[in-house]
């Protein structure tokens, strides 16, 4: 637990008050250290350790309380209400623990990483030594929280650093995540995803999404800390947009997680309440592109080819999406050309001949195709004449 | 930019409340004696505490401090930060209760207020002299040094660091780990003298083509030596390459291209450092999914990028952050580099 400052004040005032009753505080008989005195009675001390754990409890702070009852017992082994108190307490952490990590596992089938990622870091503020939720927090829950930012004309990947996170530096993070190239020019219109860093708070007040309660626990008197202050002053609202719909949530996680067909599904649907919008849009086309280029690495061409259509009529000239269609069907030509030398080889002259004809159909001017469909023909007409006499 | 953990007042309060009425107990000699009890003894050569294997519970002898009580109780000196961080106090009055924690209390740094992140930072070439980015003024690196001496950081290596994203091992709250990169001989001329003399470790990233390449190169040789000096040595490829597969390479040419870059250096340390690399850091800090099992494959259990942020502990080991100090950085950018914790109410 994270004490250092929490302790600070509490512990100068057991300093001072030390001070102020040492004297009078004499030992009482009790078991002692080796070779040295215990200057404050074993008891008073114990007790104001138990009336702590007591008071973390009551508040909430479950894990605080159950290292004050080990307190308790470090000064009073003997005390068995402290240790069955620290027993309950323990049983009761490790309820709400397997409670946090059952709801991250569930939120993680419904494929909600951000939601799955606070259950599983609410069981580890809890236990922090839960393997179980550290575990599925690295390897199943990568999401973190950002919001989307539409680039307008001006914008660098330097000055959204500085309006978002105060500091120019953070552009590589930006760069980063939107997988741009080396010095990009930031066209505008385009969205760009601008990540929460851990530790660099953002810094428009609005850009922070509330995170959603987490915990069953009452949560009486620590504030959650504020905003961090706007040093740059308030910006134009429609610079950035908050990240609000649950739909497009819902897409763009599946987009995180490779999941284009359900990202694309997704966004479909929100699509159809809000046609046109070009938040859904822009997912819609990332989706596809990612598919189209999964599907091209698993050499799934005619799926690619697919997509990238799909792709290019929402817009001709998104990235390298003709380059890789004009790929994709290279690809598919070659293919079909290569099994037709294939089929030739093997004097399967009909299904070699079905082979070209398809790479024809998908590139007219293809001569080699024609030279051998002529060719292929010839042999069999021979062959058929020959069988004819 | 430092984000602090928030204090809670209320506590201490309550601390004080309960304090007083323990004190108003405890001042009535009565019952604070027993009848025919011995007048208190004075304190022996050894300060009395009560121990469990959780804690111990203490009480300040003149000239104790955080350094003394954990050589006294926690089986040396550098392990003062656990007091710290527990107690929140780096000085404490004679007769002060000091509650000292005997095991990690906190593996992860996850608490209800938020997480604990370390930042990795990043240096290249050191110099007299500013030049380019990369090419830091050794005057600027002592400062920056000196900041981090001066205001409680701690240094751990980056072998504590990786056993932190294994659940392995509690760091202290200001955790900093620093890594220098490519193998210049200016870290032994102008950053060695400073880290040695503020106590400092650092992890070398090496690309072996680069190993007593010319004189601006360490040589194995060097590399022995820091290695003894406790300088940590590990992995940055062969040829600095960027590691993901390139546009038209094929798969088979890929693999290949990859086991000259991830296996030939693992070769080298076996020969020239007896051991061999376990840690990488990415050419360019660019890496892709696709390249993680490869990464692996070879043996490495940690790789980093240079993408500017801290890591929590339940980073992807092979996917960690580093954060590059750049020639022209003000102290007050370095600075920025080094949030420790990102709140978040995890309650």
């Amino acid at each position: 637990m994270r004490s250092g400052e929490r302790r600070l004040l509490a512990a100068a005032i057991v300093g001072l008050a030390l001070g102020g009753c040492a004297t009078a505080a004499g030992p009482t008989g009790e078991p002692k250290a080796a070779g040295g005195a215990v200057p404050v009675a074993r008891d008073p001390l114990a007790s104001r350790h138990r009336d702590q754990a007591l008071a973390l409890e009551r508040d909430g702070q479950l894990r605080r309380a159950a290292e004050e009852w080990k307190i308790v017992l470090t000064i009073t082994p003997a005390d068995s209400r402290a240790r069955e108190s620290l027993r309950a307490l323990q049983a009761k952490i490790d309820e709400q623990v397997a409670a946090r990590i059952d709801e991250g596992r569930k939120a993680l089938a419904r494929g909600v990483q951000l939601e799955a990622r606070r259950k599983f870091l609410a069981a580890l503020a809890l236990d922090p030594a839960n393997r179980a939720a550290f575990d599925a927090l690295q390897t199943s829950t990568r999401e973190v929280e950002f919001l989307t930012h539409t680039v307008r004309a001006g914008d660098t990947l330097s000055s959204l650093a500085q309006r978002y996170y105060g500091d120019r530096s953070r552009s590589e993070v930006i760069w980063e995540t939107n997988q741009l190239p080396p010095n990009p020019r930031l066209t505008p219109g385009t969205s760009l995803k601008i990540p929460e860093i851990p530790g660099v708070p953002f810094v428009h007040p609005e850009a922070r999404r509330p995170a959603p309660p987490v915990a069953a626990v009452p949560t009486p008197d620590v504030p959650r800390p504020g905003p961090a202050p706007a040093p740059t002053g308030p910006a134009p609202k429609e610079e950035y947009t908050p990240e609000v719909n649950p739909l497009l949530a819902e897409a763009r996680e599946a987009l995180e997680r490779s999941d284009y067909p359900d990202a694309i599904g997704t966004v479909d649907r929100y699509l159809a309440s809000k046609p046109g919008d070009r938040e859904g849009l822009t997912l819609k086309k990332q989706a596809l592109y990612g598919q189209a280029r999964s599907q091209l690495d698993a050499k799934q061409y005619p799926e690619s080819i697919q997509s990238l259509t799909l792709l290019t009529r929402l817009q001709p000239d998104y990235e390298d999406a003709s380059a890789l269609l004009r790929q994709a069907r290279a690809r598919i030509i070659e293919q079909h050309y290569t099994q037709g030398v294939r089929f030739y080889r093997e004097e399967k002259l009909k299904e070699a001949i079905a082979e070209w004809r398809v790479v024809l159909e998908m590139d007219p001017a293809n001569a080699n195709a024609r030279r051998n469909i002529d060719q292929a023909e010839r042999l069999l007409r021979g062959l058929e004449q020959r069988m004819k006499k | 930019m430092m984000t602090h953990r928030p204090r809670r007042r209320p506590l201490a309060l309550a601390a004080l409340a309960l304090l007083l009425g323990a004190c108003a107990t405890a001042s009535t000699p009565e019952t604070a004696r027993p009848p025919g009890a011995a007048e208190p003894s004075r304190p022996g050569p050894r300060p009395a505490a009560y121990e469990s294997e959780d804690f111990v519970v203490t009480f300040a002898q003149p000239g104790d401090t955080p350094a003394t009580l954990a050589a006294r109780y926690l089986g040396g000196a550098d392990r003062a930060w656990m007091i710290e961080d527990y107690t929140g106090l780096q000085a404490f009055s004679p007769g002060q209760e000091v509650v000292i924690p005997r095991r990690p209390w906190d593996l992860s740094g996850v608490t209800p207020g938020g997480y604990q992140i370390v930042p990795i930072l990043t240096y290249h070439n050191l110099g007299d002299q500013a030049k380019g980015r990369l090419v830091l003024a050794a005057a600027s690196f002592r400062e920056q040094m000196q900041y981090l001496k001066t205001n409680g950081y701690r240094v751990v290596s980056l072998a504590d660091f990786i056993e932190f994203t294994h659940l392995g091992r509690q760091l202290p709250q200001k955790a900093v780990v620093l890594t220098f990169d490519d193998g210049y001989r200016s870290f032994k001329d102008f950053a060695y003298p400073v880290l040695k003399d503020l106590g400092f470790t650092a992890t070398l990233f090496i690309y072996t083509d680069w190993v007593g390449a010319g004189r601006g190169a360490l040589s194995w040789n060097d590399l022995r030596e820091l290695s003894a000096a406790g300088f940590d040595v590990q992995a940055h490829t062969k040829s600095h390459a960027d590691l993901r597969r390139a546009h038209g390479e094929t798969e088979a040419q890929y693999t290949r291209r990859m086991q000259a870059e991830l296996e030939q250096p693992q070769e080298l340390f076996n020969k020239n450092l007896g051991r061999r690399s376990q840690i990488l850091a990415y050419p360019y800090g660019r890496w892709e999914e696709g390249l993680l099992p490869k990464v692996q494959q070879y043996g490495y259990v940690a790789a980093f990028s240079v993408r500017r942020q801290g890591n929590a502990s339940f980073v992807r080991p092979l996917a960690a952050h580093r954060s590059q100090i750049y020639s022209e950085m003000t102290l007050d950018d370095f600075v920025k580099n080094l949030n420790v914790y990102q709140e978040e109410n995890l309650r």
